[in-house]
């Protein structure tokens, strides 16, 4: 292992934002913070980007590693204690300083400060804390602070860090405590879910004495996010939502994160290095995600025992959709907001405006284009006034050809049969662009 | 039904828009009006030109009435929908107002008739002004001079200035910035602890020299974005599609 003491501070900054590059973790909502006259910054509840990066991705914070040296070998991570990588670290004063400089430039909206654990768990902690504390008692920082607890750190650390930091997070790392136990066997599901519950409590009994005392100190006020890697370990999509739904019920997290596993060490435990991270079935994964805590889903009616992976043709809403044909089609004009929201190609704001719109008129099929609503795929679900839009079939395998490539439906269903053209071509011209 | 139409020649600002409004009410009576921000290029028979100096008073007038009976969602709405850059926001703006008002009664619902053009294209405008709003917000970047001042160039197609202003005053309390918007040469300063100023027609004398010397903080900075990308999930078109071309002419780290 390779310590180097003095270096200069764009080497340290390079090589400390790269370590801290897989903690997909950066957004800076939560919490509304106005400004003041004694100190830099607020917050806003919505989180800013601030760029993005080449690989797509939201730059909102300066985040960073305070140092990479580790004591652990988690075999999934570039900066585990066997890896010969050049280790080095900041000091505080270094931390505050580019953090108030970026801010002041608008570059970041706050913080992000993760770590290595130098030495002990709770020798780590209290370098961060010292941080943090120096940045919001010395510089007077009002910023968005996400500040990770490390497994196994000290109740009193964590309590100490929660009054300072706007949100703070745990990696979860794998879902399930097996795969915690072959990839990352210094770290154990109680160390990792002991401070969670602590934050979790603690918020709860701040939020109370708000109640009674208007200006009590706020614990953790943008709430606790987690994360957790997909593909290196093997669970199916329905265990993985299971988690992330009992995490959000249990724990009362604000995000769950994901991260597509990138295959940065050769270890037998782990796939091949030449495994490309599993972009879609991310992509699925957070659409899920998104179903559970704003649509009403639950994780077992989108995928089950049977069927325990995500469509990667079909997004989960119209997969839901075209399997439970038996609750349409919805009728715009009395349906309820929730049932509004189970249409394919309406979402939360447009099933807010029919909703608003309807009061005044009924509507038809141009209104809603109007409203918003992606009426390609709401068609087969929907009547105006009893009404569809064109004469469709409800069956499942009708709609999925018409929703999807009409090549790519064949590989689904298995060819049945196929429009004859003279325009055939053998390439695939589509080009999508979400994050694949 | 009276064919007569009348159209008002406003300045391009929301006050302008808003004091046209204010003209326009009792003439949307007689027939149809249109609300313009330039001479139309072909002049039409049958139709009345009236230009409209802006007047605070009467804009403000209006800006009060509608924030006091149709609410203030109805107010950001009209508000971010005048600064926007159509020509044709004036019209939509003004029936907007207008049909909200019957026969005595005000009614704050409606923003949410979205399905009438004139309040679709409001809430369309809107849309778009908040957006580029929230970008700016984002992608504004300030550049240290002489060690004293913060400069940002901008150019936004609506005028979001005084918008950008609110915000970086309550989050830069104790620093001298200013912001300049290139497109129509309006520039808003604040100094430390004090409140903003906007200077309207302000011609740039900018050198090499004055801009200061590349800093370290720009080359940390640029060297931060390039660290944190993940190169096998690098997706060049993604980032174009989240971070328009239109906006990194001014951001330190594309330049």
């Amino acid at each position: 292992m390779v310590i180097q003491e003095s270096m200069g501070l764009m080497e340290k900054l390079r090589i400390l934002a790269d370590g801290a590059k897989y903690d997909v973790a950066c957004t800076s909502s939560g919490i509304d913070r106005s400004g003041s006259t004694d100190g830099i910054g607020n917050s806003i509840a919505a989180g800013i980007c601030h760029s993005f990066s080449a690989d797509g991705r939201c730059i909102s914070l300066l985040k960073i590693l305070y140092t990479n040296e580790c004591v652990y070998d988690c075999k999934y991570c570039v900066n585990r204690a066997s890896n010969d990588v050049v280790r080095t670290s900041f000091t505080p004063e270094e931390v505050c300083s580019l953090t108030m400089e970026f801010y002041r430039r608008n570059y970041i909206e706050g913080l992000f400060l993760s770590s290595g654990v130098k030495g002990s768990p709770d020798r780590t902690m209290e370098e961060l804390c010292r941080t943090v504390q120096l940045l919001r008692t010395k510089h007077h920082f009002h910023g968005y602070i996400h500040l990770k607890a490390i497994p196994g750190a000290s109740p009193d650390l964590i309590r100490q860090a929660g009054y300072l930091a706007d949100r703070m997070s745990v990696n979860l790392e794998l879902p399930t405590a097996e795969g915690l136990r072959r990839l990352a066997p210094h770290k154990s599901r109680q160390t990792i879910l002991r401070p969670m519950r602590q934050i979790q409590i603690q918020r709860d009994a701040s939020k109370e004495e708000l109640v009674l005392f208007k200006h009590a100190p706020r614990f953790v006020p943008a709430g606790q996010s987690t994360q957790m890697i997909i593909g290196a370990s093997g669970e199916n999509d329905y265990q993985i939502l299971s988690v992330a739904e009992s995490l959000y019920q249990k724990y009362s997290l604000k995000r769950v994160f994901y991260s597509a596993f990138v295959a940065v060490n050769k270890d037998k435990a782990l796939p091949s290095v030449y495994t490309k991270p599993p972009l879609l079935r991310e992509h699925r994964l957070y659409q899920a995600d998104w179903l559970l805590r704003f649509y009403g889903f639950k994780a077992s009616e989108l995928l089950s025992e049977s069927r325990p992976d995500f469509d990667l043709q079909l997004d989960p809403k119209c997969n839901w959709a075209i399997r439970h044909l038996e609750y349409f089609p919805v009728e715009i004009n009395t349906a309820g907001y929730y049932q509004l929201l189970r249409v394919p190609g309406i979402g939360d704001r447009s099933a807010r405006r029919i909703v608003g719109a309807r009061k005044t008129h009924s509507l038809d099929f141009t209104d809603l284009g109007k409203i918003g609503v992606v009426l390609k795929r709401a068609l087969y679900f929907i009547t105006c006034n009893g009404r569809m839009m064109y004469r469709t079939r409800l069956e499942e395998d009708y709609i999925i050809r018409n929703m999807t490539d009409a090549r790519r439906a064949d590989q689904l269903l298995g060819s049945s049969c196929r429009q004859l053209s003279f325009f055939d071509k053998g390439e695939d011209g589509i080009e999508r662009r979400y994050a694949l | 039904m009276n064919q007569e139409k009348t159209v008002f020649i406003c300045e391009d600002s929301a006050e302008g828009i808003f004091t046209a409004v204010y003209d326009g009410w009792l003439e949307a009576k007689k027939g149809q009006i249109q609300i313009r921000i330039c001479e139309p290029e072909n002049m039409e028979l049958f139709t009345r030109f009236q230009y409209v100096k802006s007047d605070s008073e009467k804009a403000g007038r209006v800006m009060r009435t509608v924030l006091m009976k149709l609410g203030t969602i109805a107010y950001q709405d009209l508000w971010y929908a005048a600064a926007a850059s159509d020509p044709d926001r004036g019209t939509a703006v003004f029936y907007t107002i207008y049909k909200s008002y019957n026969h005595g009664k005000w009614d704050p619902g409606i923003m949410e008739a979205v399905a009438d053009a004139h309040v679709g294209m409001v809430s369309r405008l809107r849309t778009r002004v908040w957006r580029e709003l929230h970008h700016y917000y984002g992608f504004l970047r300030f550049r240290e001079i002489g060690g004293q001042v913060l400069f940002s160039e901008i150019e936004p197609e609506s005028d979001i200035l005084e918008m950008l202003g609110e915000h970086f005053k309550d989050r830069f309390q104790g620093e001298n910035w200013m912001i300049y918007d290139k497109r129509r040469k309006k520039a808003i300063l604040h100094p430390r602890q004090s409140s903003c100023t906007v200077i309207r027609d302000v011609q740039p004398k900018m050198t090499d020299q004055s801009l200061g010397q590349p800093e370290i903080y720009e080359d940390l900075w640029r060297a931060f974005c390039g660290a944190i990308a993940i190169p096998e999930r690098k997706n060049l078109a993604l980032q174009q599609q989240l971070l328009p071309l239109k906006y990194r002419r001014n951001m330190v780290e594309f330049t």
